[in-house]
């Protein structure tokens, strides 16, 4: 059944990049088909996918080891799928507002004792720092580098306000984002030996895909 | 673009005291992109006694990505592959921050010697052994430990030679000394009881 999808080869790439994080790995070892637009039709539409989004790509994922098989549909894009999935335990990046928002504090007698934990130089007299809600100092550059990527503190793992402009409607604060998974898949089990068969279509929240460790 | 002046003052600081935590970490060569760190087994696990060696590769992104770390000694472990010595360590991977350093990820890697979680496995087959046949798990990881991350001791193959010696089939020999952990006197003990 997968002869009739392709992946495209920039898909691979991306894929690859993240097969570094092994929680991913496992979870999806296989890309078998991405097909985007005018899917609906061909499958058996009987899933109570709660919503069905405009324009609707459907990747289909498969596990060798549980021999299980993953449908998502509506995904905007396999990029923001994984993206969020790798945001899953990752912290996605702090907001503009709340990296502009850290106030800056002069490094003089009373508080020069102490070193940047992100580039471990010690302060300077007469420098500036920035502070972070969690109370936290550290150079403006080497903090804001990496709030852009996580934002949380370096040190306390403080949690920064999160974009939600940039990040889209698919990741929600916390327990929002499980859910909006579930919605989108459909867990079907498979025979590999034999003709497919039409599994469950019911959305299983403990199905492997959407746990966290 | 890797903060070398970060990871020279990080080579520094974990020279200071290698007395007490018994990490050590040294580059592969004048290139401080790759270098090796080296951590003992923990007491009272059955890598106790071991010296253990991780190959430590740096990203260019290094520290605001974290360090490749990978076992170059083989180990037995539920989240280390048998194979590759790849290491499941969530630091490692998406809770990296750049607060943590090449010393105190080596020591979560050593204290993940200690705390084995077989329900998270890099290492299926360990893993599945660990949790369904416990003493064999120890016995296998104590003859790894054995075999691969003691210089010092005397050679398997030397041990299974001395019992053939003894006059005991080197097959019977050969697995009495798995089954022990490579420890030479209860696997004698052993092929006498059995
Ligand atoms: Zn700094
Ligand atoms: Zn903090």
């Amino acid at each position: 059944m997968a002869s009739e999808m392709e992946v495209p080869a920039e898909l691979s790439s991306m894929f690859e990049r993240h097969l570094r994080y092994r929680d991913l790995s496992l979870l999806l070892p296989f890309i078998l088909g991405f097909t985007s637009n005018n899917t609906t039709e061909q499958r058996d539409p009987d899933q109570e996918a709660p919503q069905t989004t405009g324009s609707n790509e459907r990747i289909i994922l498969i596990n060798p080891f549980t021999q299980g098989m993953v449908v998502i549909e509506g995904a905007a894009s396999l990029e923001s799928l994984l993206r969020d999935m790798g945001n899953k335990n990752g912290q996605p990046p702090a907001s503009k507002a709340s990296i502009e928002a850290m106030p800056k504090v002069e490094i003089g007698e009373d508080n020069k004792d102490g070193e940047c934990a992100v580039c471990l130089e010690e302060w300077e007299l007469g420098g500036a720092v920035k502070e972070m809600p969690c109370k936290h100092r550290f150079h403006g550059g080497c903090v804001e580098k990496w709030l852009k990527i996580h934002g949380n503190c370096p040190v306390c793992r403080y949690k920064m306000p999160v974009d939600e402009e940039e990040l889209g409607k698919n990741i929600d604060e916390g327990e929002g984002e499980g859910e909006r998974r579930v919605e989108r898949e459909i867990w079907v089990s498979f025979a590999f030996n034999g003709s497919r068969r039409n599994g469950d279509s019911n959305e299983n929240p403990s199905s492997d895909s959407s746990t966290e460790d | 673009m890797i903060d070398f002046a970060r990871v020279q003052k990080e080579l520094q600081e974990c020279s200071r005291d290698v007395e007490a935590s018994g990490i050590k970490v040294a580059p592969k060569s004048d290139n401080l992109g790759r270098l090796t760190g080296t951590i003992p087994g923990p007491v009272g696990t059955p890598y106790e006694g071991g010296t253990f060696q991780i190959d430590i590769t740096l990203p260019d992104g290094y520290p605001f990505e974290p360090p490749k770390m990978q076992f170059a000694t083989k180990v037995w472990h539920p989240n280390i592959s048998s194979q590759s010595g790849a290491i499941c360590l969530d630091i490692l991977k998406d809770q990296w921050s750049p607060a943590l350093t090449l010393k105190t990820a080596l020591l979560s890697v050593q204290a993940l010697l200690s705390t084995p979680e077989p329900g998270d496995p890099q290492d299926a087959v360990v893993a599945q052994q660990y949790l369904r046949d416990y003493q064999t798990f120890v016995g296998t990881a104590r003859y790894w430990t054995e075999t691969f991350a003691k210089t010092s001791s005397l050679g398997v193959e030397e041990k299974v030679q001395k019992l053939v010696e003894m006059g005991f089939p080197e097959a019977l020999a050969r697995s009495a000394l798995e089954s022990v952990g490579g420890d030479e006197n209860l696997a004698l003990e052993k092929l006498c009881s059995g």
